[in-house]
């Protein structure tokens, strides 16, 4: 900090002449300085704002990243007899200070009343998750510490992850395999579900593969009926023809269907016969088919190495697999590739339009009025709601644009909307108009930081406008303009308010890229992890469930803008080095 | 508007009510899939609606994989209009459509829209999970809310005390959370509980069911409307009384579908059904779904409660389902 006796400081803040006065008639300097001019307060304060900003900055980051890194991990199941005789088991999620009131103190014993006097008032409680949705009808239950007799941490509980209705937490009773029962091994089960899994993901796989592609052959058979039907009129002879060929082709395509549906059938009536016995808490058993258990694990008894297996394989779950219980578990793998793909697609949009708006108002229009305008109109658009874009994204390009497509090109579909509603192109489109005015301001900044000597020296070389701009000002400029590309990205895959008026839902199971022709299907709407977000936090059943997907669901969308925008850097730094050797 | 009660009565729904534990009516028949089913099913609607139509699409898209169904759930007013423009085959809304919209509906088709009434769901109100109120009544929850008090109570009520708290509640004022207005939750909840009346403007409206609950959960004072599958262990459902010395009702199952819960009501899909012509077999069987075991395992699943054989076969007859 300032120091007075700092020569430097001392010079700058009291210059010869002032601050001076007689002294038995000698000119003596004062060597002290007013605080305001030393600028020392201000800097005070902007160094205070800096530290705050980054303090808020990286608390948030760290909240995120504890509270997502930490949620795969493996909990402890503890079982609670509380004073009235009740036991229950669950996983101790969090706790809290509360005031009991009147009517719970009065329920207290002497002993607990004074212990919580002594407290200032207060008592804790603890939240278990005690999860099995249907047999309890709640997953979630707070438990005043005070009425706890005894927690025990039982190594044959079992925490189990099914397909449907959530977590299960109880005791393995027996096996049923083959619909034989026996007694509960360890290692039979392990091997039973396993295999009961592999089943599963085999229904799954003739489901996608084969079925399909029936299914997809006979859409467009019935497509082509339809399309006859339109173009020749319901009473033409072209259409007659049409339907019988098309008949006879969906006939055999549904005979194909049905053979592949008896084998779906065989597998899932062998999934019956192979069942586990489970037993929660209170007495109450359930008899799931072991290929609806996903992952089980007992809770109090892994090792660290069981723990970081089961973690990892969660992770791998998530970021690999595709959403079940309406999304509150399982995968996010459409949204991971629907927000990568919507980014993409708009940076192919804005990318384009922005550059060379930018070019035109910097290197060809005629600096005026109107251009300032126009300047001023594009520094505005930044500053619109981002609804707004949504808003007019979904009545001009999917009400208006994507109604016309629709009439145009596929009457045959109608009423189902093709592009008329919301989709992946719109999305792109609207994003794109969202970012354009960051693009053409950053295009602009990096364009007039080309020196002008460098042009001119090109001019002069005898090169046209065009090859100036091409050769000499567009390279120089490529990295600025670049960063306004990585700002756009950046801003565009956060952004879901717009999202959800123009294409993003909760639930789209088709990815938009497929095996069916055309492969890249701009039509379909898609899932965003922004919107997951949204849909996880504040529109599922179960809140708390939700919450810890929440963080995991924020944390993945934060690294996978950091790594989109670090592929740009990195591209733009081997764009510097590469122009930097390339031109004088 | 017929009052909840009154159709249950119509669809004699009371007498499987005596049972204590919710479960699927055994009658319901088990889903047995078809082949020649596929396409693209797209539904707009209600939000508290969202996770059960999406479980629905789960389970249905089980039987037949490569169906593709969208969901978007803004709220039911989004509904009537997505039905109208022909942008979505489902409808889905937590309240029945109103004269307007079904008017504007037969403006374009020539024929009313057909709902389906897949599942019921008692409108829980919400407080926080130390509020010791033991019951409410239709007039007092009216009192709170609404600012033109069509119950009937002279003033509004403002603070826990004045709704029979004492010691530390009796002077904490009390916090409203309620729905936005694209919400059928609001649109019912206006009509039944606040007797057609108007929202107090300190009605601090959130965007989703879920949101109601976790504003309701963080504020001790609060007290929130929101469907009854959304509570978590945070808040409380407040048993609620019809009238002023009327039993107290859990917001229970047994007691929606018993028509003891006053607020409570049906889930619908509203379908674009022309009356001439069958429907196709791909939404026919999606309806078909839902009123199977499967089906009305999912609506438990969502937190709802099933409804029984008798109004599946109803409301199947309607669209010429039933074989």
């Amino acid at each position: 900090m300032t120091d007075i006796s700092d020569p430097g400081i001392r010079n700058r803040t009291t210059p010869d002449g002032d601050n001076a006065e007689l002294t038995q008639g000698k000119k003596v300097r004062r060597y002290t300085a007013d605080l305001s001019a030393t600028g020392e307060p201000a800097l005070w304060a902007f160094g205070g704002a800096l530290a705050i900003g980054i303090l808020l900055i990286s608390s948030f980051l760290f909240m995120v990243f504890w509270n997502g890194i930490t949620t795969f991990w493996p909990k402890p199941v503890a079982v609670v007899t509380l004073e009235d005789g009740t036991v229950l088991a669950g996983e101790p999620t969090r706790n809290e200070r509360f005031r009991p009131g009147t009517a719970i103190l009065n329920a207290m014993s002497e002993e607990q009343r004074a212990e919580v006097e002594a407290n200032g008032g207060y008592a804790t409680r603890t939240l278990y998750k005690t999860a099995n949705f249907d047999l309890y009808g709640d997953d979630f239950r707070w438990i005043p510490d005070y009425t706890v007799t005894q927690t025990s941490y039982p190594p044959d509980f079992y925490t189990f992850e099914r397909q449907e209705w959530g977590v299960f937490i109880g005791r393995v009773t027996g096996l049923v395999i083959d619909d034989q029962p026996m007694a509960y091994d360890p290692q039979v089960m392990r091997r039973e579900q396993r295999e009961a899994r592999q089943r599963f993901n085999e229904i799954r796989r003739l489901e996608r593969g084969p079925i399909g592609r029936i299914n997809h052959r006979l859409e467009q058979e019935r497509l082509a009926i339809r399309r006859a039907q339109l173009r020749h009129g319901a009473d033409s002879a072209e259409y007659e023809a049409a339907v019988a060929e098309g008949n006879a082709r969906i006939q055999e395509l549904q005979a194909r269907f049905g053979e592949i549906q008896s084998q779906v059938a065989a597998i899932r009536a062998l999934d019956q016969r192979n069942r586990v016995q489970l037993e929660e808490i209170g007495g109450r058993s359930i008899e799931p088919p072991l290929s609806q258990i996903v992952r089980y694990y007992a809770a109090n008894d892994l090792s660290l190495l069981d723990k970081a297996g089961i973690y990892f394989s969660r992770w791998g779950e998530f970021l690999s697999s595709e959403p079940r219980e309406a999304n509150t578990q399982g995968g996010v793998l459409p949204a991971i590739f629907g927000t990568v793909a919507m980014t993409m697609l708009m940076v192919v949009f804005v990318a384009p339009f922005g550059v060379i708006t930018a070019l035109y108002l910097r290197e060809y229009a005629k600096q005026g009025r109107l251009v300032s305008i126009v300047r001023i109109s594009v520094n505005n658009l930044a500053g619109v709601p981002s609804i707004v874009y949504g808003v007019f994204g979904l009545g001009f390009f999917a009400y208006t644009m994507g109604v016309t497509i629709d009439q145009l090109f596929y009457p045959e579909r109608l009423p189902t909307p093709t592009f008329g509603t919301g989709g992946i192109l719109w999305a792109s489109l609207t994003l794109a108009l969202l970012t354009v005015p960051v693009v053409i301001v950053a295009s602009e900044e990096a364009l007039a930081a080309v020196p002008r000597s460098m042009r001119e020296g090109s001019l002069a070389c005898g090169a046209s406008k065009w090859q100036t701009i091409r050769y000499v000002v567009l390279p120089k400029a490529l990295p600025g303009i670049m960063t306004g590309l990585i700002l756009a990205m950046a801003r565009g895959a956060g952004e879901v308010a717009p999202l959800m008026l123009v294409g993003v839902v909760k639930l789209a199971p088709a990815l938009p890229v497929d095996g069916f022709w055309p492969f890249i299907h701009l039509e379909r709407s898609f899932m965003h992890l922004g919107f997951h977000i949204f849909d996880v936090g504040f529109q599922s059943r179960n809140s708390e469930a939700g919450k810890p997907m929440v963080f995991v669901t924020t944390l993945l969308l934060l690294g996978l803008i950091v790594a989109m925008n670090s592929t740009a850097i990195i591209i733009r730094n081997r764009l510097k080095r590469k122009y930097a050797s390339s031109h004088f | 508007m017929r009052t909840f009660a009154a159709m249950l009565a119509a669809t004699a729904l009371t007498a499987t009510a005596a049972t204590a534990d919710v479960s699927v009516d055994p009658n319901l028949p088990t889903y047995e899939p078809v082949s020649g089913v596929s396409g693209s099913l797209t539904s707009i609607g209600s939000d508290t609606l969202n996770n059960l139509m999406t479980l629905w699409a789960e389970g249905f898209r089980s039987h037949y994989p490569n169906v593709s169904i969208e969901i978007q759930g803004a709220g039911s007013g989004t509904a009537p209009p997505a039905l109208i423009e022909g942008t979505a085959q489902f409808g889905p809304m937590s309240r029945p459509m109103r004269g307007t919209e079904i008017e504007q509906f037969e403006a374009r088709f020539g024929y009313e829209p057909t709902p389906i009434r897949g599942a019921i769901d008692a409108l829980g109100v919400f407080v926080h999970r130390d509020n010791p109120i033991e019951c409410l009544t239709m007039q007092q929850v009216d009192a709170i809310f609404s600012s033109t008090r069509n119950g009937g109570l002279d003033d509004a009520l403002n603070t826990w005390g004045e709704v029979g708290l004492e010691g530390e509640w009796a002077n904490r004022p009390i916090a409203l959370y309620g729905r936005n207005s694209a919400s059928g939750t609001y649109g019912y909840f206006r009509e039944v509980a606040l007797f057609g009346g108007d929202y107090r403007g300190e009605v601090r409206e959130q965007p989703g069911s879920s949101a109601v609950i976790q504003g309701v959960a963080s504020d001790i004072g609060a007290i929130g409307y929101s469907g009854v599958g959304y509570a978590t262990a945070d808040v409380r459902a407040v048993p609620i009384a019809a009238s002023e010395g009327g039993e107290c009702f859990e917001a229970s199952g047994d007691n929606a579908m018993a028509g003891d819960y006053p607020i409570a009501r049906f889930l619908y899909i509203y379908v674009n059904k022309d009356p001439n012509q069958p429907l196709d077999p791909l939404r026919g069987e999606f309806i078909r779904y839902v009123y199977t075991q499967d089906g009305q395992r999912d609506v438990m699943r969502a937190g709802f409660f099933p409804v029984t054989n008798g109004l599946a076969e109803q409301d199947l007859g309607i669209f010429g389902l039933m074989n």
